[in-house]
């Protein structure tokens, strides 16, 4: 029984692994730190699996789970700086279809993105992902309405970061 | 704001070229340690109740009280005993009840709110046993100082001297000594939860200043 728990779960997860490594790449600011993180998700996902119902896709049940440990349960410190010395940043999210000069906005937003706070981070983790202000407030625990108040906020300090 | 919308539509796209973890390797790190701060307060948290009950029961007092003639206190020391020991019980069931309570699958604020109250229970239970030392040692200087012959030299000075010099030195030793012992813990436990604590501190507040 437990064996099939396992193999349900390592096949979700694998399926399901570039929501982590999302979470993972914003949060930290090298690879050792990544696979650190990555690991400790997993660790604290397996723990949560029985607790998953199946009620919701298996990815949006990870997001909180995944968002938690980062934001609260991981000891080393995840406040960094901005870098770009990460091997992973020169294939982040490039595209043949963009031209050039969009896909420079995108990683100045991004490196701006990551030198947002935890909980900033988290929105706008959230934000990206599609998810809508009820969802956004559920996982973090504070209101709807305050919730749009602090993405509004986040995006002027993005304005600010990238335009000083 | 439109960079921000570019970027989630480059996200969405998920073009992110991420090395892939294999099946074999989340099985392997299934079986690896956690490494997260619950489980750090929980080991520490441990550590401190076993260590401040094991104060609590080894340190005898009823031969010493004997042996300074000092018996009929002996009766106050057995009750403080006993509501000790159902003070000890009381923390270390609300310490549990705390703990099986954290979970991850809860809100970020939530999940933050119950870590740091599984903590303040045990500080709580440190202090209350501060405390408890702080008295115990009151309680000593006072019974020998009542009791001990070796005092009567001094209980003398003092009951001669006119300008109570000698009682007020005695006071302040007693409680300098009583106020270097509680300020050492505390610094201990600052610096053992300030450093496991910073980065969940600094998001909770964050996060309720949001909420305000």
């Amino acid at each position: 029984m437990s064996d099939n728990l396992e193999q349900i779960f390592v096949k979700q997860l694998k399926d399901n692994q570039n929501i982590i490594h999302k979470i993972c790449r914003l949060y930290t600011n090298d690879e050792d730190a990544h696979k650190d993180l990555f690991q400790e998700i997993t660790i604290q996902l397996w723990k949560a699996f029985p607790k998953f119902r199946g009620e919701s896709k298996f990815s949006t049940w990870a997001y909180r789970v995944a968002l938690n440990t980062a934001i609260t349960l991981y000891r080393k410190s995840t406040r960094n700086v901005a870098t770009t010395s990460y091997e992973g940043q020169k294939h982040f999210l490039s595209n043949d279809e963009y031209n050039f000069e969009e896909e420079e906005q995108i990683k100045l937003m991004y490196q701006a993105v990551q030198q947002l706070n935890d909980i900033e981070k988290a929105l706008v983790f959230l934000y990206l992902e599609d998810k809508d202000y009820t969802d956004i407030s559920e996982t973090l625990g504070i209101s709807e309405v305050n919730a749009r108040v602090k993405m509004n906020r986040i995006k002027g300090k993005l304005k600010k970061i990238l335009n000083p | 704001m439109e960079e921000l919308d570019l970027l989630k539509k480059a996200w969405q796209k998920d073009t992110h070229k991420f090395e892939q973890v294999s099946e074999g390797e989340i099985y392997k790190m299934l079986h690896k340690k956690s490494s997260s701060i619950v489980k750090w307060i929980l080991i520490i948290s441990i550590v401190e109740v076993l260590f401040w009950t094991a104060v609590s029961v080894i340190w005898n007092t009823d031969e010493y009280m004997r042996k300074i003639h000092a018996e009929n206190t002996i009766i106050y020391f057995k009750v403080v005993n006993f509501i000790n020991y159902a003070v000890i019980l009381w923390f270390i069931y609300r310490f549990y009840k705390n703990y099986i309570k954290i979970s991850t699958t809860a809100s970020t604020k939530q999940l933050m709110y119950d870590i740091l109250k599984a903590r303040k229970t045990v500080q709580y239970y440190v202090w209350y046993n501060l405390g408890m030392a702080a008295l115990t040692l009151i309680a000593g200087f006072a019974i020998q100082f009542l009791f001990n012959p070796k005092m009567e030299l001094l209980k003398d000075k003092i009951a001669h001297e006119q300008d109570h010099i000698l009682l007020f030195k005695t006071l302040g030793i007693m409680l300098l000594a009583i106020v270097i012992f509680v300020f050492i813990f505390w610094v201990i436990y600052l610096l053992l939860y300030g450093i496991l604590l910073r980065k969940l501190n600094t998001n909770y507040k964050e996060l309720k200043k949001i909420d305000l």
